[in-house]
């Protein structure tokens, strides 16, 4: 059971072996994997449109879809339809190449990470031995494709919900990158499959999210995750009663569909990673490696979904005051713990690093207290 | 409290809706969204929305005589109404012609209110969307007419009200007319002998017309 | 594996022409932020050439510090200053002669590089590869005094641009 997919795999290259010289059966296997990654990634893409309603609709008492088929299990097929269907309009003084290109541009780096997701045991399709930093880099090439969309549809909300776009994900950028240097550090390796292979262990729960550092580095990193996918509550860049749709605003039919594949598929690999640097990958107890991952990945994007039926939007300098005065110096205490993690024994390590992050928490919390104006009486008013 | 533990609260509170919308029946927190075209809510007695003519017994014994009161009080003047002649040319107590014009009736009930033969009353039936914007939007006589027991059946109330009065209404005027006969052998009301309807139709006996 | 090898040297041609295609591009396109794309495109080509050099991190570390950072920071620059990128306003300015001296230095140096370089490179020369770890020894070890030098560089400019957006507030 656990090596489903691997044997699948295997049993697809055998049958292909026969027929085929030994250079082709290298490039069947890279197909067989692209093409189970660009079929995953749409299919996901889908299916996440339809949870989000759903789980959305039941946190505000309401059903969500549930017209086409089963339990609208054929929504996003009607929705698919519907979006190919659409007339595809281009604003008359946009830029006809750049309004073009952004879309696609913004999809593939979004299809692009999923190559180094480690899914079950000896499932990831490239294993890079930078993958980590592989993930960062071509996940913060986004910024340049929502760029193209806000410059080249010519309109002021286009515009606008670009500028606030790029500075958001600048600034969630660094934290991001700096909350992911302990687990670097635990495990001395950059590639994805390494880092899952540290969490081994404890029964499969010795993940890193258990320590002190990694629980803090965990919350950071997804935060910083949620607000580079642009998803609520950090989504000033689409905030609909401000700017319209932000960056997508001059887009309908099939380009505003890759968009929101964008966004679903990098909600996605943000859970993934998120779960495969900090809740231990694919290790678990008794259940295939591939299930684990799953079940880690959907609670995730379950949480998601959940702070997307509860919170409000920031405001912008709230956001920008959550990275760069909250979250940031948080990282480089966080990375100061755990440097020392590995100097000291076990009780003192742990209620060490343990207080320094309780008290470094509450000394941010303190210095960021919003200014609230005292209220004023007046005495003489009337 | 600590940072961030507003944010914690919230987040229980939906996620007690989520659990609450599985598990909960309507009336404690769950869901109470009603499927609308497979279930529906139980009509309300009171609701009115698009009037209709009512007859007694047969559709050719309607109650509207066609004095065009409801279609002079009409707001929007969506009613049209053309009265019946006999082949001699003689008027008739009937409407030929009675068209209301479904996009442009604002269900206000004046018709209602002011038809002095209990003739118009307002509907319950609520879907009228068509798919066909040239003939099903023009309700004419035959798809307005509805039977008083159809009347009975949606508005049990008003109803019963309504024809407890017209039958008092129609003892009186007998008994008026047999104290009329008693008292001296005259000849009996001059509306009756142009009156093709049976005895129950007319209920007072005044000329609106002549407004 | 002929074919194999086939397909890498059609994937390291391919990323040289974008590049070369791509900085033509930069200094040809009239409009500034096509242009910028077009660095943005330029780097990306570098950073397959290095994939291709076996030198992975040096690729990661180039899509996320010039593509990520530098090259949205630009672009960035460009649309706040939407005038510059008008077709009416001049592309060129007086320093071409200056530029051209450094142009020329600068291939003058590459040009040594490659005379000295003893062609054809044999496998067994270029067989170390530069992974990760050691680089950050490096970095950590002989090289750590260059390193400090450039964060304290990096830390005055951080500190010049504050004084410059606190100077515009008054």
């Amino acid at each position: 059971m656990d090596a489903l997919f691997v044997n699948l795999k295997q049993s697809m290259l055998n049958l292909a072996g026969v027929f085929l010289p030994e250079w082709m059966t290298l490039i069947t296997s890279m197909a067989i994997s692209m093409g189970a990654i660009a079929v995953l990634g749409p299919v996901i893409m889908m299916y996440l449109t339809l949870l989000e309603r759903k789980v959305v609709g039941r946190m505000q008492n309401r059903i969500g879809p549930n017209r086409v088929g089963k339990f609208g299990l054929l929504q996003p097929l009607a929705d698919g339809v519907k979006m190919l269907t659409k007339e595809d309009i281009i604003p008359r003084n946009a830029d006809p190449v750049t309004h073009l290109l952004a879309p696609i541009l913004i999809v593939a780096p979004a299809l692009l990470v999923f190559a180094v997701i480690p899914f079950g045991r000896n499932m990831t399709a490239v294993d890079l031995n930078v993958g980590l930093l592989y993930f960062i880099a071509v996940s913060s090439t986004t910024t340049i494709a929502i760029f193209m969309a806000s410059w080249g549809s010519r309109n002021k909300f286009s515009l606008l919900g670009g500028m606030r776009s790029v500075a958001q994900m600048v600034s969630y950028e660094i934290p991001m990158v700096l909350s992911v240097v302990p687990v670097i550090l635990a495990a001395q390796s950059l590639s994805t499959n390494t880092i899952v292979e540290a969490q081994s262990g404890w029964m499969g729960f010795n993940w890193f999210v258990f320590r002190p550092w990694g629980f803090v580095a965990f919350v950071i990193f997804f935060l910083c995750g949620v607000a580079e996918c642009n998803r609520s509550p950090f989504d000033l860049p689409e905030a609909e009663s401000e700017i319209v749709a932000g960056f997508h605003t001059e887009y309908s039919g099939m380009k505003f569909a890759l968009f929101y594949m964008a966004e679903f598929m990098n909600a996605f690999t943000i859970s993934a990673m998120t779960v495969t640097l900090f809740l231990g990958g694919w290790q678990g107890p008794i259940l295939p490696s591939w299930l684990w991952f799953t079940l880690k990945t959907f609670c995730l994007i379950f949480i998601m979904v959940w702070f997307r039926g509860t919170l409000p939007r920031l405001r912008v300098d709230q956001l920008m005051g959550l990275a760069w005065k909250f979250l940031l110096p948080l990282t480089f205490i966080n990375i100061f713990v755990a440097g020392s993690w590995y100097f000291a024994s076990l009780p003192v390590r742990i209620t060490s690093s343990i207080l320094i992050l309780g008290v470094s928490f509450w000394i941010f919390t303190q210095l960021n207290k919003p200014y609230v104006r005292e209220k004023r009486f007046y005495d003489l008013a009337d | 409290m600590f940072f961030g533990s507003g944010v914690l609260r919230g987040l229980m509170v939906t996620f007690k809706n989520f659990i609450a919308s599985y598990f909960r029946p309507a009336n404690q927190g769950g869901l109470f969204t009603v499927e609308y075209p497979e279930k529906r809510l139980p009509e309300k007695e009171n609701f009115r929305n698009f009037p209709f003519l009512v007859y007694d017994g047969t559709p050719e014994n309607l109650r509207c005589v066609a004095c065009d009161i409801c279609a002079k009080e009409c707001p929007p003047k969506c009613i049209y109404i053309v009265r019946e002649f006999d082949k001699e040319g003689r008027p008739l107590k009937r409407p030929a012609t009675f068209d209301i014009d479904l996009t442009v009736c604002m269900n206000c009930g004046i018709c209602e209110e002011a038809c002095p033969f209990d003739a118009i009353y307002m509907d319950h039936e609520f879907e009228v969307a068509n798919a066909n914007r040239q003939e099903k939007l023009l309700y004419h006589r035959d798809d307005l007419l509805k039977s008083n027991e159809y009347f009975h059946k949606i508005r049990p109330t008003d109803a019963e009200a309504i024809d407890q009065r017209r039958r008092e209404a129609e003892e009186k005027k007998k008994a008026a007319a047999q104290a009329a006969a008693s008292k001296a052998a005259k000849p009996p009301e001059p509306p009756k002998p142009g009156n093709a309807t049976p005895p129950p139709s007319p209920p007072k006996p005044d000329q609106p017309e002549q407004k | 594996m002929p074919m194999l090898d086939l397909l890498v040297k059609f994937g390291i041609y391919a990323a040289m022409i974008i590049s070369i295609v791509a900085a033509i591009g930069v200094v040809t396109l009239r409009s500034l932020f096509h242009a910028a794309l077009a660095l943005a495109a330029v780097l990306v080509g570098i950073a397959g050439i290095f994939i291709a050099l076996r030198a992975e991190f040096l690729a990661m570390v180039q899509i996320l510090v010039y593509v990520g950072a530098v090259m949205t920071l630009v672009i960035f620059a460009v649309m706040l200053t939407e005038r510059l990128g008008d077709k009416t306003v001049q592309q060129n300015n007086q320093q071409s002669w200056l530029a051209l001296i450094g142009i020329v230095a600068f291939v003058s140096i590459l040009a040594r590089v490659i005379m000295q370089a003893p062609w054809p490179i044999q496998p067994q020369n270029a067989n170390f590869l530069v992974d990760t770890a050691m680089l950050g020894k490096v970095l950590l070890g002989p090289f750590v005094f260059p390193f400090e030098v450039i964060s304290v560089v990096l830390i005055a400019a951080l500190i010049g641009a504050i004084v410059v957006a606190k100077g515009d507030r008054k």
